[in-house]
């Protein structure tokens, strides 16, 4: 991991800082709430129906056990006792006192954390592949740039106050499981035929109002040149993004008015003009920043594990979580731990800070002492040995966390929704609970196999409803919480937008009419391993209509 | 009739300084107990309290100010399924929900 | 009106001057980007200096003909998230090598100038009740800075470059 030096330090301890001062001049009436909201936005500081929120940024999803612990102790002492992981791999508090934010900020930079630019119309928190430096498919390590990326963005001068927010995220590996395309860039780490490392470069695509899969503007960048590339299309879109219509501002817009073509062609005329100014870094520093993430000291075991493999064999339940929750890890003997963060009838995301010590305890006893966050609102133990995963499993069970359900039916994403979000228009937890308890038959959700479910509780799409395999999005129909359904989204290597399948459903008709379209699709598949998206890209929407709809 | 009864409105804000969802009283103070919220239900009255909360706006004592409607009746309770949930807290917690009425000690 | 600089308020000597007014012999005046375009011959043999005051998305190929001559720039925010601002500042300076005073006006607030500064500003037109202390305090925020911009202050990049290079040791303080 990323350590801090005194540089990063210096930077941090300023920030909380200049924060408290931002924070005694807006109690004191110097600021008002005008000038003060897009100061705390920058701070992640949200207001919400009950309280303020505070959205805390976790680098590309990755958290130390000490880091944990001190999430757990801030839900504690300043929260509710719980906190909720987000699909930008961040955690929210939901019960912020205003007052008490600048103690708050202080006791996060102590373990090298803060909520810098977690809003607001900035370059906010690089998100990246949760199998970073362990899976087995990866180019190289998404964490490295991230990290160069988050520095180089952090109090931009030039780029803290674009049009709109702006979304970075990375992929190390061609299987894409940071959704890159639905960013305002995705970078995806590629080799090119000479074998060089470089990036693959994806600009404009978006969820909220106008869901856009990402273009392609460069095949391949040079490593050493990510920072010039970046601040080139980063300026482009300061310049000409438009500032008029909130709703239009985000460079996904720009792209499309101007054309891929031709945005590419401005973003290459102005690249050069950057280039010699420095902003690159110099090989010694990108040395000094990648040796953070050379791999750990993993001991060499052969496979099979034997007591792994028995495991397997004597536990039916074990050996199922085995299959949906623990991912392959390019060190022989090991895996990687998914944590769901979906037991049945839970809410998703949410974990207690009882919750959050365990799996703190569980990183130092068998992964390494890391934790990652996936943008599935799940949690990661990236470093467990094969012959710990049933130890692991147990523990798991005990804090209520071990379902085998990753990829399945149960592992939705849900936003916040009208129970916290001032901008809700509908609930979306308890949408996402009634939906757990239907298919909360396991093996019923191992016959219907990878079937993703996203939920948002209006058109901002923070729960991805756009690319959801089912994707919920509720409205609000003459003050009644409505829901609509879309089919066929993906936020994969095959990125696609779902479509609006007909009329919404009220509150109470919704769940049914998920259990329509999922037993549609068990009619329809060619076989048992034609997945949920594959059948809906081969079929169309046509069926699905007809049993929600009737024949027209 | 019925018409003119829907047309009751309270007064409704965050705290600035801790963000907690409070209600205009009819003795000018902020309560966080919706039931202590002054219904207004004349043009006049329903005017004054726009008055109070942009007051207490720019006096940097809330946030977030909204006149919201409220069902007719005697005790204040929220119209729209957004402003019952503010009152009482998230539906999905109710071990965090928040009584509408003062607690008696 | 008044105008400011990082350390405080300014005596300043520029005076707006509307389309038709006549410039005054030997005064330092601004003027639009309208007129100076078109009358700029006249503007820069008569007044003592030229100013223009231009918004923030200016074309700068309309302003770059006079570049070396025009002792102001004032550049108008539209409102407090214009943030084409920055852009216009550093190209000025860095590609366009404008040298003389870069003057901010508009909505901004003194958390802002501390960016502003960074991206080449040099002096802030504000308003009689801009609270110039917190501009003070401010823009004295951060001692390091992980970018390199206009005001040529060293990045945490270069930093660490002097310190590995004196052999100091690396990675982590803590
Ligand atoms: S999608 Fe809408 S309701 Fe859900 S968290 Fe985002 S803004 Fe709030």
């Amino acid at each position: 991991m990323y350590i801090y030096d005194t540089f990063d330090h210096t930077v941090t301890r300023e920030r909380v800082a200049e924060f408290s001062q931002q924070v005694k001049r807006r109690l004191a009436g110097e600021l008002s709430e005008d000038q003060f909201r897009p100061l705390r936005l920058m701070n992640g500081l949200y207001l919400q129906l009950h309280a303020y929120m505070l959205r805390v940024a976790i680098p590309y999803g990755t958290l130390s056990s000490v880091q944990v612990h001190k999430l757990a102790d801030i839900a504690r002492k300043y929260d509710r006792d719980y906190g909720h992981f987000t699909t930008r791999q961040n955690i929210q508090y939901n019960w912020i006192k205003l007052d008490q934010v600048p103690d708050l900020l202080a006791e996060l930079a102590s373990v090298e954390m803060h909520a810098n630019q977690t809003s607001g119309n900035c370059i906010r928190n690089v998100t990246a592949d949760q199998f970073a430096g362990v899976a087995g498919d990866e180019v190289e390590d998404p964490r490295i740039v991230s990290e160069i990326i988050r520095q180089w963005s952090t109090f931009h001068p030039e780029f803290s106050f674009l049009p709109r927010k702006f979304k970075i995220a990375v992929t190390g590996a061609p299987k894409d499981r940071a959704a890159i395309q639905f960013h305002d860039i995705g970078i995806q780490i590629v080799r090119n035929s000479a074998g060089e490392v470089g990036y693959a470069v994806y600009v404009g695509g978006g969820m909220g109002r106008t869901p856009v899969v990402a273009p392609l503007i460069r095949a391949f960048l040079p490593k050493a040149e990510i920072l010039s590339y970046l601040e080139a299309i980063l300026r482009v879109y300061n310049r000409y993004g438009r500032r008029d219509n909130i709703y239009k501002a985000r460079i996904k817009i720009l792209v499309r008015d101007l054309g891929p073509a031709e945005f590419t062609r401005q973003v290459e005329a102005e690249w050069p003009e950057i280039r010699p100014s420095g902003v690159n870094l110099p090989a010694a520093e990108e040395a000094r920043i990648e040796a953070f993430f050379a791999p750990p000291a993993y001991e060499k075991i052969a496979e099979p594990v034997a007591s792994f493999v028995e495991a397997k064999a004597k536990d039916r339940a074990f050996a199922r979580w085995v299959s949906t929750n623990v991912h392959p890890h390019k060190i022989p003997g090991y895996g990687a731990v998914t944590i769901s963060l979906k037991p049945i009838g839970g809410i998703p995301g949410d974990a207690s800070s009882a919750q959050m010590h365990a799996i703190a305890d569980l990183a130092d006893t068998f992964s390494l002492s890391e934790v990652r966050v996936t943008h599935v609102q799940n949690l990661v133990l990236p470093n467990v040995k094969q012959s710990e995963l049933f130890a692991v499993w147990q523990r798991l069970g005990e804090i209520g966390f071990a379902d085998a359900n990753i990829g399945l039916v149960t592992d939705i994403i849900a936003c916040p929704g009208l129970d916290y979000c001032a901008l809700a228009n509908a609930r979306s937890i308890p949408v996402a609970q009634q939906l757990s308890k239907r298919f909360a038959d396991l093996d019923r959700q191992h016959n219907i196999g990878p079937l993703q479910i996203k939920i948002s509780g209006c058109i901002n799409a923070c729960g991805h409803h756009h690319a959801g395999h089912i994707g919920i999005l509720g409205v609000d129909k003459a003050g009644q919480e409505f829901y609509q359904i879309t089919l066929g989204g993906a936020g994969d290597e095959t990125a696609s937008i779902g479509q609006l399948i007909g009329p919404g459903f009220a509150g109470e008709d919704i769940v049914g009419a998920v259990d329509k379209v999922v037993a549609t699709y068990i009619a329809i598949r060619s076989s048992t391993s034609e997945t949920f998206i594959d059948a809906y890209r081969r079929v169309g929407a046509a069926p699905f209509k007809e049993s929600l709809y009737g024949r027209r | 009739m019925a018409q003119a009864k829907l047309e009751s409105k309270i007064l409704t804000a965050n705290r600035l300084r801790d963000g907690e969802t409070v209600y205009y009283t009819a003795a000018g103070a902020w309560s966080p107990y919706v039931t202590e919220a002054r219904v207004a239900s004349t043009p006049d009255d329903i005017d004054g309290l726009s008055k109070s909360g942009a007051a207490a706006y720019a006096a940097n004592i809330v946030v977030d100010v909204n006149v919201i409607a409220v069902v007719p009746g005697r005790d204040a309770k929220p119209a729209h399924i957004r402003e019952v949930i503010r009152a009482s807290g998230p539906t999905v917690r109710a071990d965090l929900n928040k009584p509408v009425v003062r607690p008696q000690r | 009106m008044a105008v400011v600089d990082r350390n405080g308020p300014l005596k300043d000597a520029w005076t707006r001057i509307g389309e038709d007014a006549p410039a005054p012999k030997g005064a330092s005046v601004i003027v639009s980007l309208a007129r100076l375009k078109n009358e700029h011959n006249s503007l820069f043999s008569a007044a003592g200096a030229v100013g223009v005051e231009v918004a923030s998305d200016v074309d700068l190929a309309d302003l770059e003909p006079f570049l070396a001559r025009l002792g102001v720039i004032v550049v108008r925010m539209a409102t407090m998230r214009d943030g084409r601002v920055f852009s216009t500042g550093r190209l000025l300076r860095e590609r366009y090598g404008y040298a003389a005073d870069l003057r901010a006006v508009g909505d901004f607030i003194p958390d802002q100038v501390l960016f502003l500064l960074r991206c080449g500003f040099t002096s802030f037109e504000v308003g009689e009740k801009f609270p110039v202390e917190s501009l003070k305090q401010s823009v004295a925020a951060y001692s390091v800075w992980y970018q390199k911009a206009t005001d040529r202050a060293k990045s945490v990049v270069e930093l660490r470059g002097e310190n590995s290079s004196r052999g100091a040791p690396k990675g982590s303080s803590s």
